[in-house]
């Protein structure tokens, strides 16, 4: 740095400590302590009370392991050290209290090294909050886009690469015992050394090279434009992992999809990226008086909260199929089915097949299947940038649970390759293995899974279905895929991306005697409304449960082909109906000839009736015509 | 207080010495167990070339193991980390060297709970042929339909040096990424070589004489881009097939997936001239994996009769009816001055046995073919009952490989360069991700028991969540590197012509 410039800088800083000294203002450090506050509790709020389920589910789409094979898939490209770690710190928001609180104190740890690092002082310190809470909102916005994210590290990446930055980027050479010209000569072999640790730390390290930079002197900054553009061709010279044409952007996340790209999403990067170069300026600002910049810290605080609360993803549905997820990957089916009956509005399809999955479970397919809301919509997507599928979200745990253990393995397998692999499919790859008996398949992934830190646990109960693999057909969690792939047919064919579709296609065509599976099949057959399985079905139905009641939706379809769409050629004289079906079936049909000759529409007679025949299939069958399947 | 420093210090830098030093000492006491050590990769009795990289391997659940490696001259002790034994790389050298034409006795001694066993030793055969040093393959996780996240790398087998002669990643943006595939080399030297390029930035990557091309193989007469393949052993010419391929997913049967072609035919590309030329194009076969015999005056094929009900290319039947297809074993005399080709000579029918053979390659002395045989179909890595087989031209009977195969899948057999080394695919290890094995092939056509290709970790095949898959020998590297294919790839590729 230039001996002119240095003692300008310095005899201003002597000038305006001086200042503040005569000012002593004894509000200043309670507002700032007051702010520190506001921001945990924003952090917490957004991250553990309005997010823990999409904390819980992002670390669960994670993956790492204490191997050196993964350390070195890590670290082949450029801020592979960052994605490691992130990675690795990912795995804490497997439980959402402990993960939400590692990064708030990630984000203090930084903001102290950026306090110190450029004496910010109390006044001006909610500044040094904005690329936090930029990055905050980076992690509560993504929507559906958490299911497609390859990056295994996002929740931590960019906060650590923020405060690896900062950190490199601290004037150490201002306290060794050296001249300073010789300070200035470190500073300045500082900008490139820095620049070239690109490769463990990605842009970050970029970051750390111009803000180094534009704290010293303008030498600096040609030596920093040299090494901007040098470094990263020299380090990414060698890796094929990555595009040729976009050295210089490693680290940065892009949200892109094939043609589509949101760069709203991306906001948050930039803000991060960019506010750390003024933090050595924030020294510099002077106001008069304490309340002129109190009032802008008011502000600031105040677009924080708006920034954050407009950027939530709040989608009800959203967060309720990723508690619905974990309820079927856990076997807790009233859970599926209390959140299933929470719901006020329409429901995703995943949603609808998550809790049939449950139904399923307790023996209730038929029975109670349409006491729950079946209308349906399409996921609301971020920006509407992505439309997310079936396919892309929980395909293999839906494919399991129906015994397609095959289709489910392919979903998964598709999933890793597009979006790399994680806890949650080594968990699905692992119990298909085991129910196509594929045993030494389920040793390789237990094997992994063990090498990990929160799934050593699931990973040591499973070693006692590879001890005796008879036990998979008592658990709970095994029993029904178990009996539904023994009890399936062989096929071959595609899903086309089509899942729900495929899976009713395959059982309502399905013969077993098995009186499980056969109920499966009976719903399925219903649900597509399919006349000739239907009553192939119920044909089956009372050849294998001889003198048992149908369930009661199944009656209600039965009474409503036969008297209301005229199917011709039944003889429904061997059922058994309940007075109670038959008398709802009567009413129905009375209202609804009622509603019809007083004009109304199909939609208002199907409002009408809701209250009361909601329940029924009659009334599903009626109102809810377009089936969307997705 | 001093001399008590000095001892510690002592005492913890022989400690570290000793726990450093890559040949532990042997347990002073132990039990010995009247049989040989199950070890991960299974070398025990297996023939090796005497250039292979140290054939590192594990035990399983143990805290600790050494291993004794005898050889004619002389005998070291050989540890790692925990379970694992890893061999130092100039001394397995020097032990091969001695040991050739003979073997090495080795000695397995595991620590569980403190207590030491020592197994019965067991023998790795030393072979006097050297095995081609280098075999390139694709890697990818086991999928089906995707192709995001692929590459086709180059092994040394000396000494486990990998590197990437491409990578999609380079060039794939989002989902639509580019599949790579059908890499080869002409006389398993790479100044001749190829590999296709699909979908993204389509066409075939062709290195001639050294130079890059890039070409579009496809043109009116061909069904499809060009796609399995085979360099003719001296002439610029490559065989390709081209087809309609299909794919489709079991629901219960763990073999997974069924791979189809819908149609297929034979043609000839000629690299100098940029021409095609077709080779067979029967409506009622579908001729694949066409391969030229080293003299190069035979190319080899395999073929299934298939004869539409709706006379027209009707896919659904095809799925129907997939079981049916069967392939056999034909060959065509070519003619290299007139470049034409004879009559289709039947050289294994596989479908009289209710078999299907496919990926025929013929050995360098030309007494040999060596195909993959499975239940039906093509795609035999798919296919549990899949078998590499050996079928002798002179006497034209299989010879007994059943050292050589497993109760999983194997597939993609070739042999060596000297003819005595077998390459081979399979999904032995846990039925999902492919591996690459070599068996040793004597000179009376004896195959011996496999071996996995060695790795450096002996964990490695275990924790790779990727098939390593279509392996073929190189005599040497690749020297194109990632970066020029890559640019190669942004160019328009020229057209073929007729």
């Amino acid at each position: 740095m230039g001996t002119n410039v240095r003692k300008i800088l310095k005899a201003s800083d002597n000038k305006k400590q001086g200042k503040e000294e005569k000012r002593k203002w004894p509000a200043a450090p309670t507002l700032f302590i007051l702010f520190i506050a506001y921001f945990i509790l924003l952090a917490w709020y957004f991250l553990y009370v309005r997010n823990a389920d999409t904390m819980f589910f992002m670390q669960d789409r994670g993956w790492w392991n204490s191997t050196t094979l993964f350390f070195k898939e890590c670290t082949r490209v450029p801020g592979g050290l960052l994605s490691w770690t992130g990675a690795y710190l990912t795995q804490y928001f497997y439980y959402p209290v402990l993960g939400t609180l590692i990064l708030i104190a990630l984000w203090l740890v930084t903001f102290i090294v950026a306090k110190l690092s450029f004496k910010v002082p109390n006044e001006w310190s909610f500044l040094l909050f904005i690329p936090m809470v930029a990055l905050l909102c980076s992690v509560i916005q993504l929507g559906y886009w958490v299911y497609i994210l390859r990056d295994i590290d996002y929740v931590f990446y960019h906060s650590l690469g923020l405060f690896a930055a900062l950190l490199l980027s601290f004037p150490f050479w201002r306290f060794l015992p050296v001249s300073e010209k010789v300070q200035g000569w470190i500073a300045f072999a500082w900008v490139p050394l820095v620049a070239a640790l690109y490769y463990p730390l990605g842009i970050y390290a970029l970051l750390a090279a111009v803000i180094v930079a534009v704290r010293t002197s303008w030498k600096s900054v040609i030596i920093l434009l040299f090494a901007l553009w040098l470094v990263p061709l020299l380090e990414t010279s060698g890796s094929t992992l990555m595009r040729p044409d976009q050295p210089w952007l490693y680290g940065f996340r892009k949200f892109e999809l094939d043609d589509l790209r949101d760069y709203s999403l991306e906001i948050p990067f930039y803000i991060a990226l960019i506010t750390p170069v003024f933090f050595p300026f924030i020294k510099y600002l002077q106001t008069k008086k304490l309340w002129q910049s109190q009032s802008i810290m008011l502000v600031v605080a105040a677009l924080m909260w708006f920034c954050l609360s407009s950027r939530d993803f709040k989608d009800y549905n959203f967060h309720a199929e990723m508690r619905m997820q974990r309820g079927v990957e856990e076997c807790r089916w009233n859970d599926v089915l209390n959140e299933a009956a929470k719901v006020k509005g329409p429901v995703t399809r995943e949603m609808v097949m998550f809790r049939d999955i449950a139904l399923i479970n307790r023996g209730e397919f038929c029975s109670k299947r349409y006491l729950y809301n079946n209308e349906s919509i399409q996921p609301v997507t971020v920006s509407d940038s992505i439309h997310i599928r079936i396919a892309d979200q929980a395909a293999d745990l839906i494919y399991f649970n129906y015994g397609e253990t095959v289709f489910a393995i392919r979903r998964a397998i598709e999933r890793c390759m597009h979006y790399g692999y994680s806890y949650y499919t080594m968990r699905m790859l692992t119990q298909c293995a085991l129910v196509n008996g594929e045993i030494n398949n389920v040793k390789k992934y237990l094997r992994l899974l063990s090498k990990t830190t929160f799934q050593k646990k699931w990973a040591e109960k499973m070693k006692r279905f590879v001890e005796d693999e008879r036990l998979i057909e008592t658990d709970e969690r095994f029993r029904m895929p178990l009996k539904l792939y023994n009890e399936g047919s062989e096929l071959v064919g595609t899903d086309d991306k089509y899942v729900e579709l495929t899976i009713m296609k395959k059982w309502m065509y399905n013969m077993t005697n098995d009186p499980e599976a056969q109920e499966v099949a009976l719903g399925c057959a219903m649900i597509m409304r399919h006349r000739n399985c239907f009553w192939s079905q119920v044909q089956q139905f009372y050849n294998i449960n001889p003198g048992k009641y149908f369930p009661i939706h199944v009656q209600e379809a039965m009474l409503f082909e036969v008297y209301e769409l005229g199917m011709e050629g039944v003889n429904l004289s061997f059922v058994k109906f309940d007075q109670r079906v038959v008398d709802r079936y009567n009413a129905f049909t009375e209202r609804m000839k009622q509603y019809s000759s007083q004009g109304m529409n199909e939609q208002q007679i199907g409002r009408a009736l809701r209250p009361e025949f909601g329940d029924t299939y009659m009334w599903d069958y009626c109102v809810l015509r377009q089936v969307q399947t997705n | 207080m001093k001399k008590v420093s000095y001892y510690l210090i002592v005492l913890i830098s022989t400690f570290l010495l000793a726990s450093c030093s890559k040949h532990p000492s042997l347990p002073s006491s132990f039990t010995s167990v009247d049989a040989a050590p199950t070890i991960y990769p299974d070398y025990v009795g297996v023939t090796v070339p005497p250039n292979i990289a140290p054939l590192n391997f594990l035990v399983d659940d143990v805290d600790d193991v050494v291993a004794l490696i005898a050889s004619p001259d002389g005998e070291q002790t050989y540890g790692g980390k925990e379970n694992k034994v890893q061999i130092d790389g100039k001394e397995w050298k020097e032990m091969l060297a001695s040991a050739k034409g003979k073997s090495l006795s080795v000695t397995v001694y595991t620590r569980k709970d403190g207590k030491w066993q020592a197994y019965k030793p067991f023998q790795i055969s030393v072979a006097e042929e050297e095995i081609d040093p280098y075999i390139s393959y694709r890697v990818l996780p086991p999928t089906f339909v995707g192709y995001d996240e692929l590459s086709i790398r180059q092994y040394n087998l000396t000494n486990f040096e990998e590197t990437t002669i491409y990578n999609n990643r380079q060039i794939s943006k989002g989902l639509e990424g580019q599949c790579i595939n059908c890499h080869s080399y002409q006389n398993y030297g790479t100044s001749n070589m190829m590999f296709h390029t699909r979908f993204q930035n389509p066409g075939t990557m062709i290195v001639s004489d050294g130079e890059l091309i890039f070409v579009n193989l496809k043109d009116e007469s061909m069904i499809s881009a060009a796609a399995y393949n085979s360099w003719h052993p001296y002439l610029p010419i490559i065989a390709f097939s081209t087809d309609h391929t299909m794919q489709s997913f079991h629901t219960r049967e763990i073999s997974k997936v069924e791979v189809m072609e819908s149609a297929s035919d034979l043609v000839i590309y000629d690299v100098k001239k940029n021409r095609v030329q077709t080779v067979l194009n029967d409506s009622l076969e579908l001729e694949l994996f066409p391969s030229w015999s080293p003299d190069g005056k035979w190319l080899y094929y395999c073929s299934a009769y298939h004869e539409y009900l709706n006379k027209y290319e009707d896919t659904d039947e095809l799925l129907q009816q997939y079981k049916t297809l069967k392939y056999n074993l034909y060959r065509l005399s070519f003619d290299a001055e007139t470049m034409t080709f004879g009559e289709p000579e039947l050289i294994y029918d596989a479908r009289a046995k209710e078999r299907s053979a496919v990926q025929p390659r013929v050995s360098q002395d030309g007494r040999y073919v060596l195909f993959a045989e499975g239940p039906w179909g093509l795609f035999h890595i798919w296919h549990i009952s899949a078998d590499a087989q050996i079928l002798d031209l002179e006497t034209g009977e299989l010879l007994n490989t059943t050292a050589l195969n497993s109760t999983l899948p194997e597939s993609y057999p070739s042999f060596s360069s000297n003819d005595r080394w077998i390459l081979f695919e399979s999904r032995r290890d846990d039925g999902n991700y492919t591996r690459t094995y070599f068996s040793y092939f004597d000179k009376y056509g004896q195959v011996h028991k496999p071996f996995e290709v060695p790795a450096e970790d002996p964990e490695f095949f275990r924790l790779l969540l990727r098939s390593w898959s279509r392996p073929e020998f190189m005599k040497e590297p690749v020297r194109i590197t990632p970066r020029q294919f890559y640019e190669k790839c942004l160019e328009e590729p020229i057209k073929v012509s007729q």
